[in-house]
């Protein structure tokens, strides 16, 4: 049955992720170390929608408005972030296993906010900025690596982008031995994967429209996009402005995962898996797979945050953790299952 | 032919990112604005002074403490305010009572709403074990946090008063600070004449790692008599084997939380002599090895008692006389390999502000 | 459908009528290129001045042996290179100064496809030849997919629409590809060695279909191979290249004289004539 994509799928689709999106919020709102009744969160949500927030003396409401509730959307954002960057590099490098974990780039951006941490501890937009710098310099430098005889090669590619990882991550420690012990530590945690600082660089709005305005410019070449996985020549003959393409996509990819770093450490395996799932679920047209995307890798980032602050409780567990122990047998199982 | 598709689906993600926008701005509008406190009688306050130099506002009448380490946990019980703790870490363990209380989660990853759940009037935490991140984030939410970061032993000492004072038991405070100062001052009477040991304190054998020159162990080591050959800035410096096989110390010290067995440091020692390079240092082929309490590792009243454990250790001729009211027996973990040089019966550790826990290990 | 595809509403109507009064719809005159030289790369590389026509509904062959600047000249053809001199014309415009929307509407390449790593359907690979006409954030339209079918339904490969691409055989892969540049619904059809992997019944299969294609439908077509008996056979010129220079062109008798194979091809080679006044070329033993 030829299903081709039309504007009302995929805003059925969207629809349906976003209303699983909330459903997991609401969810994960009530997990957590202390527990926390229906009847409280029902309350506690309709105060807040109603704009009566002030009303709520109970540690209860404190800890679902002033702890789970900011962490969770910001693991929102960043796992929009994460997906849609992995998506758009998977796109871009015609290669099924690459995100921005994989490709080194999330370590340039960890590196890159690092630095910024050390140099200019005072400056808190420093940190994305320079987040969004390493992410940016890395994906250049595996790309120009990833080539061979002119051409990007797959295998080539992969190699440069785990390459390129272990290296900038033993620049990281190095960095980090010569840092003190308080900031090491918290350095050390927050580069595992962490949604709990509260101390987002920016003001969560600024954060929210630089991804949407990220995606956005992703977004309009998801035409193109579907064009280039068939291979650049032909794309260009197709009438892609192929160059174009390459320059917005990079640069807005590796703005999100500079984002997501600046905010949240290194979370891996989402870019890579989220993409692929909603490729086998909804195809690879990216007019649908970029919206499903960002919406997959929300609701990816707040389960794995919600595990990670549960499984253990009290003691909390790095998201990233999560991420990788989840992500790394599906990531196997993909493999095998590769078409051909 | 029919019409294009002319709603671009661009629309209708614009219209869904739209919407969750105006919710998401509408919840984070919420959170900007400071929830004011409920109205009730505005409890005494006073301003203190953290060791980190933050300023903070404690209640005057502190009912409610969270402590975000074990030493700190220590000390609290060392204060006698131990039923006011309510929240702990998991690694909260000495006294073996603290394991009974609430705990938090880890030191460095604590669950922040157990904190806030537990609804503490003072958080207590440690440079050397929390990190920034959770001490603003309990500030965001309004909980005072009063960090501690001795350098020195008498920080330590400092330390114990100045959280006395922080958690309204101050005169709990100045007697223990008094009487853990007093017997460091009868133990540098005792050690005055004395050249100090040359000793390596080993934190880890494989990687070889030491510490370093600005950390209260290093202090601890000089008041009990014995200097680190060692002197490096980093806090837990990693050695080469070979650097300390040049240097020849004297003794070689180690902390060990088991107490049972009296030839913990034998045992040490023999192992040692296994080991390809540590033979050679003569600190192991004479057996001068020094195992004392793990206290040592804790910025909390117990380590003046490893440093005087460790003081009778290298020093045993310092402490030949008996003290009049020996009440209670040092254990048999102070006894170091070479047993036969030292004196059969140990003068009393006096002044401990509580009890030992029976069956040893300090 | 009313309007055969390859044929813009302007050419359609009336070609009967003005069929060749404005000259060849494809005009190489003169032709040259140059690549830059690479350090490690292959040395220094021209296509000498070159010159080529080709009408409404032709079907014309380039040969040649490897590096002879067959594709270098696809290329200029094709508009993706300028050329150094001389000039490429597509019904009298030159094709590198056209933008790159507008040429994938006029001209389509079939490439020897590269790795494809992601599923894709047959369908849908075809309906990417209609982009050239899509507006930026919208989906494609009925009539993009009806001529996305009938371009399918002109290489027989409409059965096949459902199945992955990765799937299909080599041969059946060769005819997707085609039917996604017929898709673009070009004047000029432009294939660069598309027999290569394909054994000899897809192969005649695949020449047979385009001569139907540019006799039928009015296509013009440009066929790079190295295939010397499908070309005669199906073209209506043949271009025989060495090294960059075109050492002759015409009609495949006139192209195919012995000495000139042999030279080119350092083969000992003879030619026969076959049916309908076509040269065979058989290796002499």
């Amino acid at each position: 049955m030829i299903r081709p994509l039309t504007a009302k799928r995929l805003a059925s689709v969207s629809g349906l992720l976003a209303a699983l999106l909330v459903l997991v919020i609401l969810v994960s709102l009530k997990l957590g170390a202390v527990p926390v009744s229906m009847v409280d969160l029902a309350t506690n949500l309709g105060r807040i929608v109603i704009g009566q927030a002030d009303h709520l003396p109970s540690e209860q409401s404190l800890i679902i408005r002033e702890i789970r509730l900011p962490r969770i959307l910001l693991g929102v954002i960043v796992g929009a972030a994460l997906s849609v960057a992995g998506a758009g590099f998977q796109a871009l490098l015609r290669n099924p296993l690459a995100d921005p974990y994989v490709l080194g780039v999330s370590s340039g951006a960890a590196l890159g906010a690092i630095i910024s941490l050390v140099a200019a501890p005072r400056v808190p937009v420093a940190m994305p900025i320079a987040a969004f710098a390493g992410a940016l310099a890395t994906i250049t430098a595996v790309y120009f690596l990833g080539r061979r005889g002119g051409e990007l090669d797959s295998h080539t590619l992969l190699l440069a982008g785990i390459i390129s990882a272990s290296f900038l991550s033993a620049v990281i420690m190095f960095l980090m031995t010569t840092l003190s012990g308080g900031e090491l530590r918290g350095i050390a945690f927050w580069l595992m994967g962490d949604l709990t600082s509260t101390r987002t660089p920016l003001d969560a709005g600024w954060l929210f429209l630089l991804l949407v305005l990220a995606v956005g410019a992703i977004y309009t070449t998801a035409a193109d996009l579907n064009l280039l996985l068939t291979g650049e020549q032909e794309a260009m003959h197709l009438g892609v402005d192929v160059s174009r393409v390459k320059l917005v996509v990079y640069v807005s990819a590796s703005l999100l995962t500079g984002l997501a770093v600046s905010i949240s450490g290194a979370i891996g395996y989402v870019g890579l898996i989220v993409p692929h799932v909603m490729r086998l679920l909804f195809g690879s047209d990216h007019r649908m797979l970029i919206p499903a995307s960002a919406l997959g890798g929300a609701i990816a980032i707040v389960i794995a945050d919600t595990l990670a602050r549960t499984l253990v409780a009290p003691t909390e567990l790095p998201v990233g953790a999560m991420t990788a122990m989840a992500g790394a047998p599906m990531f196997i199982y993909l493999l095998r299952r590769r078409f051909g | 032919m029919r019409e294009a598709h002319s709603i671009p689906p661009v629309r209708w993600s614009v219209r869904c990112i739209l919407v969750a926008a105006t919710m998401l701005g509408s919840v984070w509008a919420q959170q900007t604005s400071p929830a004011p406190a409920p109205p009730q009688p505005a409890p005494a306050k006073i301003d203190i002074i953290d060791e980190a130099g933050r300023h903070l506002t404690v209640p005057a009448n502190v009912r409610r403490i969270v402590s975000l380490a074990p030493n700190l946990t220590e000390t609290i019980y060392a204060l006698g305010a131990q039923d006011r703790l309510v929240g702990v870490t998991d690694f909260c363990d000495f006294p073996p009572e603290a394991k009974q209380k609430t705990k938090v989660g880890g030191g460095v990853n604590p669950s922040v709403e157990q904190i806030v759940a537990l609804k503490p009037d003072l958080v207590l935490a440690a440079k050397s074990m929390n990190r920034k991140e959770t001490v603003e984030a309990l500030e965001q939410l309004g909980i005072p946090v009063y960090g501690t970061a001795p350098v020195t032993v008498e920080d330590v000492i400092q330390s114990v008063r100045r959280i006395g004072e922080a958690i309204g038991a101050r005169e709990a405070g100045d007697s223990l600070s008094a009487s853990l100062r007093a017997r460091l001052d009868a133990l540098k009477e005792k050690l005055a004449a004395r050249t100090p040991r040359r000793a390596l304190f080993v934190v880890w054998v494989d990687p070889l790692i030491t510490i370093g020159r600005q950390t209260f162990l290093a202090d601890a080591l000089r008041l009990a008599g014995a200097e680190s050959v060692v002197d490096l800035p980093q806090e837990w410096p990693r050695i080469g084997l070979e650097e300390v096989v040049k240097l020849q110390p004297e003794y070689l010290i180690f902390a060990d939380s088991h107490s049972d067995g009296a030839d913990l440091a034998s045992a040490r020692a023999r192992e040692l002599a296994e080991r390809p390079g540590w033979r050679g240092l003569d600190a192991v082929r004479e057996r001068r090895i020094a195992v004392i309490s793990d206290a040592v590792n804790r910025p909390a009243p117990r380590l003046i008692d490893a440093i005087e454990q460790l003081a009778r250790l290298l020093h045993p001729d310092a402490f030949v006389e008996k003290t009049a009211d020996a009440k209670e027996k040092t254990q048999s973990r102070l006894t170091p390999a070479n047993a036969d040089a030292m004196p059969a019966a140990y003068p009393p550790v006096s002044g401990f502000p509580f009890p030992l826990p029976a069956g040893g290990g300090i | 459908m009313s309007t055969p595809p390859g044929a813009s509403a302007v050419t359609s109507g009336a070609a009967s009528a003005v069929k060749l009064a404005s000259g060849p719809r494809l005009l190489v005159e003169q032709a040259s290129y140059a690549y830059a030289a690479d350090a490690d790369e292959a040395p220094l590389f021209t296509l000498e001045a070159t010159s080529l026509r080709a009408n409404r509904g032709e079907l014309a062959a380039i040969l040649g042996p490897n590096a002879s600047g067959k594709s270098t000249l696809l290329k200029l053809i094709s508009g993706v290179l300028k050329p150094l001199s001389g000039r490429v014309q597509l019904d009298g415009v030159e094709v590198s100064t056209l933008d790159p929307r507008t040429r994938a509407q006029r001209i389509a390449l079939v490439q020897q496809e590269s790795q494809l790593l992601f599923p894709i359907r047959v369908w849908e690979y075809v309906l990417q030849g209609r982009h050239p006409y899509g507006r930026p954030m919208r989906f494609e339209t009925e009539s993009d997919f009806e001529i996305a079918q009938e371009a399918l339904e002109q290489v027989k490969a409409l059965h096949l629409r459902e199945r992955w691409l990765h799937q299909v055989s080599g041969g059946e892969k060769q005819r997707v590809i085609l039917a996604r540049a017929l898709a673009q619904q070009p004047l000029l059809l432009l294939l660069d060695e598309p027999t290569l992997h394909l054994d000899i019944g897809a192969q005649v299969d695949l020449l047979r279909e385009l001569r139907r294609l540019a006799s039928d439908r009015g296509y013009t077509i440009v066929v790079v191979t190295h295939e010397l008996n499908l070309a005669a056979q199906f073209s209506d010129h043949v271009m025989l290249m060495h090294r960059g220079k075109c050492l002759r062109v015409g009609a495949a008798p006139d192209v195919y004289q012995r000495e000139l194979l042999e030279q080119v091809f350092g083969a000992a080679l003879d030619v026969e004539s076959g049916a309908g006044g076509r040269p065979r070329v058989i290796a002499r033993t």
